[in-house]
């Protein structure tokens, strides 16, 4: 449903990948709602949220699809990754094995989203310190290798939570306005609402080298 | 869940889950995930005929399995029935989720959507039903006025 004068300038598609058990809902949840869920039941399919937040004094609406982590769902929820301008990938900090299936999470983003979206690696449940099985500094060394963005977060304190999910929209922004993101592709996963006090702005954020069509 | 209930499938992925599916009904055995992956496509689908064919899918797998796997197929059930406006049925396979598994927060936003169709849904009909009724009584009343003409002439 949308009411006619946008409050924010940008709708950023996400999507949220990663293995079963790591807390994909739970930070959605902590983000949108700013709650911690305990117990929370494994997700079916898919689930949506949504949150609007300032990024570079701009409004951004973030559209995000949760995904299923359970192997059943995998197949189908692939196709929710086309068009997305973020993802945030998850493991969990305490159990290794959610951050060995990283390498086969990423292989799917890569090769269902675009070149720009943003891939920001999330170690979830940073809160258990004493249970940790996977060190920040490799895990950095990973993100790094593989040009990705990195937090440490725990959905439960919601520590980094909102960080996580605005480091991706910054890099996001970024890219729309250096121009490497290109709004007008099909698959951007960025849609621009000018809002009527800073619809003149327009013209500033985006200097289109390219042809005359800009919107 | 709004978003989650009326998101579409797009058609390459339908028909990419649809060649899976008759690949293995024709070597005989269609497995429980083929048949799942291929049944939540077609729910998705913009026309009621693939979303009744996904219903049947679901069914026939909600027999076929242990309480613990039906939740998937209860909940899809229920988001394939509402969508084509089966609101009673909607709630009743989301009920049966929510009677296994009481605190699911995606079936509870679910029913509450499914409620608020189906007090939608019951208020359009009460408008209906008074509409009609303004129009009876509207008839009734020129008739009357027909026959009091009539009577007055002769």
């Amino acid at each position: 449903m949308t009411t006619a004068p946008y409050n924010y300038s940008y709708i950023f598609k996400y999507i949220i990948i990663g293995d079963m058990g790591v807390g994909k809902s739970c930070l959605l949840h902590q983000f949108t709602e700013k709650k911690f869920m305990a117990d929370c039941p494994h997700t079916i399919g898919v689930e949506f949220g949504t949150r609007i937040m300032e990024v570079s004094g701009q409004k951004v609406k973030l559209q995000i699809w949760d995904t299923a982590g359970q192997e059943r769902f995998r197949a189908v929820t692939r196709s929710y990754y086309r068009g997305a301008a973020g993802a945030l990938m998850v493991y969990d900090i305490t159990r290794r094995s959610t951050y060995n299936h990283l390498s086969s999470w990423l292989t799917d983003a890569r090769n269902l989203t675009n070149p720009n979206t943003v891939i920001i690696l999330i170690g979830n449940k940073a809160d258990l310190e004493a249970q940790r099985d996977v060190t920040y500094e490799e895990a950095k060394q990973f993100a790094e290798e593989n040009g990705l963005l990195f937090l440490e977060a725990s959905a439960k304190t919601g520590e980094n939570v909102e960080d996580a999910f605005l480091e991706a929209a910054k890099k996001i922004y970024q890219n729309i306005q250096d121009g490497s993101l290109d709004l007008n592709a099909a698959e951007s996963g960025v849609q621009h609402k000018p809002s009527a006090p800073q619809g003149g702005r327009l013209g500033n954020d985006a200097p289109s080298q390219k042809e005359g069509c800009s919107c | 869940m709004e978003e989650v209930v009326t998101d579409t499938v797009a058609p390459e992925d339908l028909k990419k889950f649809e060649k899976k599916y008759n690949a293995e009904l024709v070597k005989g055995a269609v497995s429980k995930e083929t048949q799942f992956e291929y049944a939540w496509c077609l729910i998705r689908s913009k026309y009621s005929n693939d979303i009744v064919k996904g219903i049947q899918l679901l069914e026939e797998l909600v027999q076929k399995s242990s309480k613990d796997d039906q939740r998937d197929y209860l909940f899809y059930l229920s988001v394939a029935n509402y969508r084509l406006k089966e609101y009673e049925r909607a709630l009743k396979y989301i009920r049966i989720l929510l009677k296994n598994e009481p605190g699911n927060n995606q079936a509870i936003e679910l029913e509450k959507l499914i409620e608020r169709a189906l007090k939608k849904d019951g208020l359009v009909g009460m408008a209906i039903v008074g509409g009609i009724g303004l129009g009876v009584a509207g008839l009734a009343g020129l008739i009357g006025l027909a026959v009091a003409k009539g009577g007055a002439k002769s």
